[in-house]
Parts: structure tokens; sequence; C-alpha cells
């Protein structure tokens, strides 16, 4: 993106010059074995798409140095790889018009770990760096970093939140006589603020035990004090 | 007057104990590294680098972290809890709500060393030890236990 930005200052110079292109492909993909990928790979380029646009995606396997080439579009069409590792698994999902050459790999396998470049080129402009994505295939999908750890935090704090929200909920709703929790047989009581009545509190769950117990002892100590 | 500056001391003193052992990487050492629980340091010829944990159960490891993170905020929050029903709870009542989080913080703190006691460096007990994160984690864990049966035995006084 960089390159991009640096050379539009010389952009006015000449028109027919070529400029540089930016390729984007992910960084690292992951996926089951036997499952399908998307590889994704798309360019930014000033220029509006031209008829002679390409694509083309090469393969490194882990641990090798060469590289193969897997496919490339070119004139209008696709070819994909008819010989090597991936014939009969690879199909061309892009949209060329659209800037987008993904290509599609269907059951995967462990031998297919490895890097795939992209080289995306836009005559004139086809000074770019190729982009590549590193597709890393497991047995079992491992358990990304911190995901555990939010749960365990979000849920427990969540559910405090919750048992507040609902407490000041009940002693509200209580209070408002919404609910009758328990005729007292002392009468009304008539007190500022909130009030709740006095008798044996259902013992449904511990915090309404609590709040009606912390409730008793505050009327006591409200009948102590006079 | 000394009692209420003592717990409050106390209080905040575990919160510091708390924090040191959940942000600082030395639940475990040896003598050349210090990890856990979020990354490890190891020394490399008088440099020191950072590195993330591999081949650790990784359900463990963040049910450790999660569980350690809670007990920072518990305690945390007990304390302000604390502070503000010394001002509103009427006298002769107990502070239930901060010994309940605080009872939750205990609570966490302990399922956070157990865990990591049985289920990390089990086998390889003789190329280090464990760590002042680890001993303030156990030691928090008694504070913290210490902090909730007071605040559920207290009385507010004046």
């Amino acid at each position: 993106m960089s390159g991009v930005i640096s050379l539009t200052s010389s952009a006015g110079a000449s028109p027919e010059r070529s400029q540089a292109i930016t390729i984007y492909t992910g960084w690292e993909r992951h996926a089951l074995v036997g499952s399908d990928v998307r590889l994704s790979c798309s360019f930014f380029s000033w220029r509006w798409i031209s008829d002679d646009v390409t694509f083309s995606w090469t393969y490194r396997p882990d641990g090798s140095r060469d590289s193969i080439s897997i496919f490339h579009y070119t004139g209008g069409e696709a070819y994909v790889d008819n010989k090597g590792p991936f014939r009969d698994r690879l199909e061309f999902v892009g949209n060329p018009g659209r800037r987008d050459g993904s290509i599609l790999i269907k059951n995967l396998d462990f031998s297919d770990n490895g890097t795939f470049t992209c080289d995306a080129k836009n005559p004139p402009d086809i000074v770019g760096r190729p982009s590549s994505v590193r597709l890393l295939v497991f047995e079992k999908l491992p358990i990304q970093a911190g995901v555990i750890t939010g749960a365990i935090i979000g849920v427990v704090l969540g559910l405090l939140v919750l048992i507040v929200v609902i407490y000041y909920l009940m002693r509200f709703l209580v209070a408002r006589r919404v609910f009758s929790l328990n005729v007292s047989k002392h009468g009304k009581k008539k007190k500022e603020g909130s009030q709740q009545r006095q008798g044996p509190a259902p013992a449904a769950d511990p915090s309404k035990v609590k709040a009606a117990a912390s409730e008793k002892k505050k009327q006591e100590s409200r009948k102590d004090k006079k | 007057m000394f009692m209420l500056a003592g717990i409050v001391v106390l209080h905040i003193t575990t919160v510091i104990l708390l924090l040191v052992a959940t942000i600082d990487n030395a639940w475990w050492v040896t003598g050349t590294a210090s990890t856990d629980l979020w990354g490890r340091w190891e020394l490399t010829s008088s440099d020191w680098h950072y590195y993330n944990l591999q081949n650790y159960p990784q359900d463990y490891l963040q049910s450790v972290q999660g569980t350690v993170v809670l007990a920072c905020v518990f305690t945390i929050l007990a304390l302000f809890v604390f502070l503000a029903q010394l001002f509103t709870l009427p006298k002769g009542q107990r502070f239930i709500f901060t010994g309940i989080l605080q009872l939750i913080a205990c609570l966490c703190i302990m399922t956070a060393a157990s865990v990591y006691t049985a289920k990390f460096h089990t086998n390889d007990d003789t190329k280090g030890g464990y760590g002042h994160s680890y001993i303030l984690a156990w030691i928090s864990f008694v504070l913290t236990l210490l902090l909730t049966v007071t605040y559920l035995i207290l009385r507010k006084s004046e």
C-alpha cells in the first residue's frame, strides 16, 4: 500500500507509465482434513481492469524450496492444475472483473500444507510483490488463543450482573406490591422508601432469602432504634 | 477504627498480590526461563526474549487464565463494594455482598492455582520450580479466604 502512495506523487509525469499494483491474500488459513478451503486473492490498482489481467497461483510445499505453478488466468480463460498434486481438486471461484482471483481447493490432505503465492498483473500495472498465504491442515481445529479465557470471564461477569439486576428488580417489584410475598401478621407498616412484608420468606433461592433476611434485620434495627 | 484501616490495608494488599500473580510471567521458573501464564521469557546469552507458549494443553491454560483474571476482578469489586457499604449499610448489619464477592474471588484463585498444580509441569520437576507468581497465588487464596470470613462475620458499628 505504501508503494502505491509513494508513486502517486510521480503519477503526473506520464499516464502510460506503469504504476504499482498491490496484492492481498490472507496470512494463514486453517482447515480440517477432507474439507474445502477458499484461498482469496485480490489486488489494488489505479487503473481500470484491462482485458489482459492475469492471476497466477504457485504452491510451495512445507520444507521444500521449489514452487510449482498450479493456476493461471489469462485472456479471459482460467487454466487449473491437471498434472500436479491438485489435479481435479482445484476450482476457480474468483471474479476477475471484480479484481478477485480466488481459488477453491477441495478434499484437503496433510500433504497440502504449504505456502500458496498469488501474483496478479493488470497491464500496464505489472510492478507488484506477490502475496503469500500459508495453509495449515489440521485433524482437529485447535482452540484459538483466548477463546476459553474470554468465555469464562464473560459468562461469570454476565451472571453476576444478571443476578444483581434480578435482585434489585425483585426488591422493586415487591415494594410496589406487584408480587405479594406473605401477608404480615402486624399489618402494613408505613415507612419511608421501600418496604417488605415480614414473615417467613419462601426459600426459593438464596438471594431472595438473603434479601428477606437483610430487610428483616433492617426493620428490626429500625424498630430497636425507636 | 484501627480494625477498619487494617481490613482495608489487607484488602488492598490482596489486590496487589493477585495482580502480580496474574500479570507476572513467573509461575514456573527454571535456570534460564520464566514462564506462564501468558508467555515465556527465555534467557539466551544474557538477553531475555519473549516467546509464546507452545505445547501446553490449551483448554487448561485458558481456564487458568480466565479464573485468575476473574479473581482479580472480584477482589477489586469487593473492595469498592466494601467502601460503599461502609456508608450505606445500617448499623449492626453484616457486609454480606462484599463477603459474597470476596468468596467468589477466593474460589476463583483456588481453582486457578489447583488446575495449574494438577495439569502443568507434572513431569519436569527436576528442571525448575514454582516461581513467585505461583506462591503469591496461593498466599492470595489464604488472604481472600481470611477476608471472606471477616466480611461475613463483621458487623457494622458506629
